[in-house]
């Protein structure tokens, strides 16, 4: 059943360019959001480690942008980019909910390692959903043998760094993903409410105003405005 | 007396600490926070300040916003009631986004670094960037002229400055006001082009050099000239002002043709390719018209010999260029950030000699008041990666460096304190040997990855300049900070091929030994060794990352990319040493 959905949303061929296309800027930002952890960290391994994996989401980003483009290019006439279902079927998280400055080395790898093993999990899925369209089945797979790469080399370190607490780190970096993902959906429903508020004031508010700026509008000069001399000048005012 | 300057939430945020009078550190957030444009409240860069100045937030006699932002939201406001019903879209997400953070400065502040509310002030945008130009020149009366997206309303202003030890004033005698603007009518055709705004005007410009403005009557027709000798946009062709997701309109799409999609790559050998340059050229050359009609009226106005030139527009090396020949002013200075991060800067200066009234101070005319390099750092990076470092005095390293680069290496080249301002001047640059297509096209493709048809910039001892470049009188100080687009004499054009534009212009720094002592002992060495005293100069970062800053971020840089030298003050480190460790 799962298997059956993912394979809708990965057959129209202009959603699945499109998706890869985002893949590929998440890629490229976890890709530079790991240089940043390799500029913070004290311990040359995994500064060497963190410079490895960059450059292997670096080459996931040209991957996935290269076959995405080359879908594109092969479609007749272009849409604006159809409804991506992007919740139903994520790329790579990447790190960008993640201050890298205000992380410790281990809290660091736990939370890489959580991320890489979800990634590797929703990427199995897909090289199975892709097995009409090998080329990009194909991407997916090359992608799947670095993530799984990336995914024992951060638990790996993560023991040799909190040999006492790895367990703890990790449980720690779980609770605060869900956390993130709790605080997520509560934004989202809270952006989507705002939304709906401020555009029903717009509407039910906003006219009579809109009235009088459009008519203030048609008085205004064209062209040069003399700056009054007499302007409030002084650096209290916000206004 | 102590100020601290901030700019931030649009783009380039940066703060900028003046103690009696003279900066004592300025600094860009993306520089810290190394996320490229970063917009956010600054306080990596605060904090960086106020460390370096040796001071707490209670020492501060003023912190002073380079906009006032109920003014900017008055403009929001208007502007979507104005293009009711159609901003129905837009108005939440304009709403949200100004009420969440941007509109509650003075709260922000204050909380933030724990400073009275009243210690907060406000200056206006375009005065901030008409403080950053004139009260950092070294002139004491100057034409002033600022242009960019937008402020709070104000667009493009015209003024003057005077000062001398006593007394400073900054007057602007009128402005064009939003949506009038000619930074949105640039940042509309670089959409329009596929290429992201703020981001990719220069890519304007370099494409602009492969075309003929062909389409300058259809530009002048959205722009069309009022009769005061003003502009205004059509505002039929755009949409910046209804919606947040597209600039431009229907009708504009109906005048240009289809805009390029960012997907696909540009291929001037295509008649579409040809067409894009084409509507580059045009909009250039409309700009550069206006801006150079606006400055020759502003000198027969003001009859002054200088101008100031700030805000983003000023970072159009190649306008600069026209502006300087055809406007009648004898000099132009344009501050090394005349975009929104110099604002912090300015908006501090504009509150210490105008605001409380402190006597001028001459302002040191460099750009270099980031955080310092030190070769330490690297010499321990190298250590723990096991690589060779030499660490070596200033004539061997020069003598060393040079000689690597008439070997056609390529030079990561980190000295002294970081530029404040988005060119590289000389502290955080890549070099290289100026000579060939090949090194152009090697840059581009192992460390730059970037479009072709984008330049590389030279770099010159002041006093050889002349001799390869065609400066006009003037064109040195406007070089000084890599602000003029000039034509490469035709004689040295092939041995100059990789600074050499393809309508055969480069846009020099023409560097005096003061302002960065061993760049400049570098040119002479490589003149002595190659011939020719020139070195390309191209910013110290890859693409989509800020120029780099400590020693660790030139150190990965250098480890991810096509450079084969990399030196920070006295450190020198090399890939083939990499190649060995490996």
């Amino acid at each position: 059943m799962f298997l059956l959905l993912h394979r809708w949303i990965w057959q129209n061929p202009e959603r699945c360019a499109r998706k890869l296309l985002s893949f590929a800027e998440t890629e490229a930002d976890g890709g530079r959001d790991l240089i940043r952890a390799a500029e913070l960290t004290r311990d040359p391994l995994l500064r060497r480690l963190f410079i490895v994996h960059a450059a292997e989401e670096d080459r996931h980003a040209d991957l996935f942008r290269a076959r995405g483009s080359m879908l594109l290019r092969t479609l007749s006439s272009r849409t604006s980019a159809p409804f991506q279902l992007n919740w139903m079927s994520p790329g790579e998280r990447g790190l960008d909910d993640l201050r890298v400055n205000a992380e410790t080395d281990a809290s660091l790898l736990a939370f890489l390692h959580l991320s890489e093993k979800a990634a590797a999990g929703h990427f199995a899925t897909y090289v199975d959903a892709l097995k009409d369209d090998p080329l990009t089945s194909q991407v997916f797979k090359e992608v799947l043998k670095d993530e799984t790469f990336h995914m024992n080399y951060t638990l790996a370190q993560l023991t040799r760094v909190a040999p006492q607490n790895h367990g703890t780190v990790l449980w720690k970096a779980r609770l605060g993903r869900l956390w993130k993902a709790y605080l997520r959906l509560m934004s989202a429903i809270a952006g989507v409410m705002g939304a709906v508020m401020l555009t029903l004031q717009y509407f039910v508010l906003l006219p009579p105003f809109a009235f009088f700026a459009k008519r203030a509008e048609r008085r205004e000069p064209r062209g040069w405005t003399a700056v009054p001399q007499d302007r409030d000048q002084s650096l209290t005012s916000q206004y | 007396m102590k100020i601290l300057g901030i700019s931030a939430h649009y783009h380039d945020a940066a703060a900028a600490l003046l103690v009696d009078g003279l900066p004592v550190a300025s600094v860009q957030e993306e520089r810290l926070s190394r996320r490229k444009n970063d917009a956010a409240f600054p306080m990596g860069a605060i904090e960086w300040c106020l460390e370096q100045g040796g001071l707490e937030p209670d020492d501060l006699d003023a912190v002073v916003f380079y906009e006032r932002p109920m003014l900017k939201f008055d403009r929001i406001l208007t502007c979507a009631l104005r293009a009711f019903p159609q901003s129905w879209r837009s108005f939440p997400h304009a709403m949200k986004n100004t009420l969440g953070e941007k509109l509650w400065i003075r709260g922000i502040i204050s909380s933030q670094l724990g400073v009275p509310r009243q210690k907060v002030l406000f200056c206006e945008h375009h005065r901030s960037h008409a403080a950053a130009s004139f009260l950092t020149a070294p002139v004491r009366e100057a034409a002033i002229l600022t242009a960019d997206g937008v402020g709070e309303w104000a667009a493009m202003t015209v003024g003057q400055g005077t000062r001398d030890a006593n007394h400073t004033a900054i007057s602007l005698f009128r402005e064009i006001r939003f949506p009038h603007s000619l930074g949105m009518l640039y940042s509309t055709f670089t959409a329009y082009l596929g290429f992201p705004v703020n981001e990719g005007e220069y890519k304007v410009m370099g494409l602009a050099s492969y075309g003929r403005p062909t389409m300058a009557d259809a530009v002048r027709k959205i722009v069309p000239r009022t009769k005061d000798g003003a502009f205004r946009l059509d505002l039929d062709y755009f949409d910046f002002h209804t919606t947040a997701k597209r600039s431009f309109s229907a009708k504009f799409v109906d005048l240009f043709g289809p805009p390029r999609d960012p997907l696909d790559p540009i291929d001037l050998s295509t008649t579409d390719g040809q067409r894009f340059a084409d509507c580059a050229a045009s909009v250039q050359r409309v700009l550069e018209d206006i801006l150079v009609e606006t400055a020759r009226a502003l000198r027969k106005e003001t009859g002054l010999p200088d101008l100031c030139l700030g805000g983003g527009v000023a970072l159009n090396g190649v306008a600069n260029h026209r502006i300087l020949q055809e406007s009648g002013f004898e000099r132009i200075f344009v501050p090394p950030a005349p975009g929104d991060a110099g604002c912090a800067l300015g908006a501090a200066l504009y509150a210490d000699r105008i605001h409380f009234g402190r006597p001028d101070r001459e302002f040191p005319d460099h750009p270099f008041w980031g955080p310092s390099v030190e070769s330490g750092e690297l010499a321990r990076l190298a250590r723990e990666d096991r690589l060779g470092v030499e660490e070596l005095d200033d004539p061997s390293l020069i003598a060393s460096v040079a000689q690597d680069l008439v070997q056609g290496r390529i030079v990561g080249w980190m000295d002294g304190a970081l530029e404040l301002g988005p060119r590289a001047l000389g502290h955080r640059s890549i070099l290289a040997a100026p000579h060939t297509v090949q090194m152009r096209d090697r840059l581009n493709r192992d460390i730059k990855h970037r479009e072709e048809f984008r330049p590389f910039a030279p770099v010159v001892a002041i006093e050889d300049a002349d001799r390869y470049f065609e400066l006009p009188p003037g064109g040195k100080r406007l070089a000084r900070f890599m602000s003029g687009v000039f034509p490469v004499r035709p004689e040295w054009r092939e041995r100059l091929a990789a600074i050499t534009h393809v309508d055969g212009t480069a846009r020099v720094q023409a560097l005096e030994p003061g302002m960065a002592p061993r760049l400049y002992a570098l040119l002479k060495a490589y003149g002595r060794l190659s011939g020719i005293p020139i070195l390309l100069n191209t910013s110290f970062n890859l693409a989509g990352e800020p120029i780099v800053n400590r020693a660790i971020e030139g150190y990965l840089t250098f480890r991810r990319s096509g450079i084969d030298v990399l030196v920070a003050g006295q450190a020198r480190v090399t890939k083939k040493a990499l190649e060995k460790a490996a």
